[in-house]
């Protein structure tokens, strides 16, 4: 490859259908995992998300009135 | 306290299904195991095949790896994911019947595997060696067991699906769409059929399966036992969610393009393969982020490694997790993939995984299980320990055995004289390969001991739970279980 450019060269006109439903796809996904991300590591959402970790010693907790799990 | 906690959750749930499914994981872990270490000695000491067909190392491979993989693994995931779903959704499995129905289905597959494909019948896809009818009883057995997950999530009493059941229905989803679309053949007879794919597309079809069956049932759906029984075997929930929440959906978007990264250097499209590698050293972020998120869930409690040995299973299942989650990227890149493909490297590898990672996490789930559905403590914690030490040595053996064999291997194959031509036969590389392939079968003979010590252990626990009454005690009325 003599630039990066050229690396990345593609031939528009040759795409095949197969290939656009890829393209978007993949497009698609790379969105949804930068969606995913932002939301997951926004400190607003840290008590939300963080506070099901406890679900596993929910039903413990209920059976035996105790706090096993919880901070 | 514990005991009326458990006894609650008795009366509550359905375990009778999750308790054959755990016995059984056991039986065929040694089952499993014991041919794997056969198969080993066949090649190390090829007499023992005994020029009779019907256990020659062809045709008892895909028996080992069927049960290893869909009867010791399938049993395991069947097992947690029913038990795991209604204790984290606070409800009795959706159907009973159902699960009986997929217990059944699912021993009756395994059955009918170690029938056929010692008679020779087989597809000759790599995990997927089983005829079309077969095929399309998993398809039947595998769509009850989604159906009654899904069901029961459905009718749960929490307000969010906690992460480990993401994981089980990740895979469950996958594993269908894998498995249709692998499978798909034209029959010619009862036994009998030709893939609807060929060529190059063919194999890539057969490595799309091959690599996601590793990705979403042998990885996917055992985080999903990790995300639950690390957190209550150490008594602290997991050390990140958020964490759990990103390595979740990673996964599922990125493994699905792996599977070319099996196929370098071959008539696939050259970029299809460089993708898949890419894409490969990708998910090690993710598989990191997991395996920390794991072990960090110790993080303050460290002590307990050193007297629960259960635990150990569990945080060593970790650790071979990140090994082979870093190990195999790595083998995907073509400069590496030309020395290590086709080679015993690639075996060292799956066995990092399966033994380190997959059964190490299972037998741990099992351990973990045992004193809960069965009422009482194990039979013997010192066979806990032995348990754990035979399978890490064992282990390490193979590994080390497949790594050092496979990279001689790939020396020995490319290395070129003076002339240009080649500096070793094949003959002479299967020579030199003798003495690992019997430190081999020597490593696994050692995990094989250790699996039939399992057995032993987790079936006197049984007779001691029958014995002591404890689960018709735990089947009781509270005020009996309490006092």
């Amino acid at each position: 490859m003599s630039s990066l450019a050229d690396y990345f060269e593609t031939d528009w006109a040759a795409m095949t259908a197969t290939d656009w439903v890829g393209t978007i796809l993949t497009v698609v996904i790379f969105v949804l995992m930068v969606v995913a991300y932002v939301q997951v590591f926004r400190p607003k959402n840290r008590d939300k998300l963080e506070a099901r970790k406890h679900i596993p010693f929910e039903d413990d907790h209920e059976d035996r009135g105790e706090n096993d799990g919880r901070p | 306290m514990e005991a009326t906690a458990d006894y609650t959750a008795e009366r509550k749930y359905d375990f009778d299904v999750v308790r054959w499914f755990t016995i059984m994981a056991v039986v065929y872990l040694v089952v499993g195991a014991g041919v794997g270490v056969y198969i080993a000695s066949e090649l190390a000491w090829p007499f023992l095949n005994f020029d009779n067909p019907y256990i020659s190392f062809g045709r008892l491979r895909p028996v080992h790896t069927n049960a290893v993989i869909f009867a010791f693994g399938g049993c395991t995931l069947m097992g947690t994911a029913f038990y795991t779903v209604q204790r984290t959704c606070g409800v009795s499995l959706w159907s009973n019947r159902l699960a009986w129905f997929t217990f059944w289905g699912w021993n009756a597959i395994i059955a009918l595997a170690v029938l056929t494909l010692p008679l020779g019948f087989t597809q000759s896809k790599e995990y997927a060696e089983l005829e079309w009818p077969i095929d399309i009883l998993i398809a039947v057995v595998w769509l009850s067991f989604t159906f009654n997950f899904i069901m029961t999530i459905a009718n749960r009493k929490t307000s969010h699906i906690y992460v480990s059941n993401w994981f089980f229905l990740g895979m469950m989803v996958m594993i269908v769409y894998l498995h249709v679309v692998n499978s798909l053949a034209i029959p010619v007879g009862l036994m009998k059929s030709y893939s609807l794919f060929s060529g190059v597309q063919d194999a890539m079809i057969q490595w799309w399966w091959g690599h996601n069956a590793v990705g979403f049932y042998l990885t996917a759906g055992f985080l999903g036992i990790m995300y639950y029984f690390v957190p209550k075997q150490a008594n602290r929930p997991i050390y990140s969610y958020r964490l759990s929440v990103i390595h979740f959906w990673a996964l599922m978007f990125g493994y699905v393009w792996l599977g070319a990264h099996h196929l370098q250097y071959t008539a696939l499209p050259d970029w299809t393969g460089s993708l898949g590698a890419a894409v490969s050293l990708a998910m090690i972020i993710p598989s990191w982020g997991g395996a920390v998120n794991g072990m960090m869930t110790l993080s303050g409690a460290w002590d307990k490694l050193r007297t629960d040995y259960v635990m150990r299973f569990l945080i060593i299942a970790l650790a071979f997790y990140a090994m082979s989650t870093f190990e195999g990227p790595v083998m995907s890149l073509k400069t590496v993939n030309a020395l290590s493909h086709y080679t015993d490297w690639t075996i060292g590898h799956v066995h990092s995984g399966a033994l380190g990672w997959v059964a190490g996490i299972s037998i741990g789930a099992i351990y973990h299980l045992m004193t809960r559905l069965w009422h009482t403590e194990m039979w013997s914690e010192k066979l806990v320990n032995v348990h754990f030490w035979t399978a890490t040595i064992g282990t390490v053996i193979y590994v080390v055995a497949m790594w050092v064999s496979g990279i001689m291997q790939g020396l020995m194959w490319r290395a070129y004289d003076e002339y240009g031509t080649l500096a070793y036969t094949f003959v002479e590389s299967v020579a030199a390969m003798h003495p690992y392939y019997a430190m081999r079968a020597v490593g696994g003979g050692i995990f094989l001991l250790g699996a039939i010590i399992m057995l032993f252990n987790v079936l006197m626990t049984v007779w001691k739970s029958a014995s002591a009454g404890s689960l018709r005690e735990a089947r009781g009325t509270p005020a009996v279980a309490a006092a």
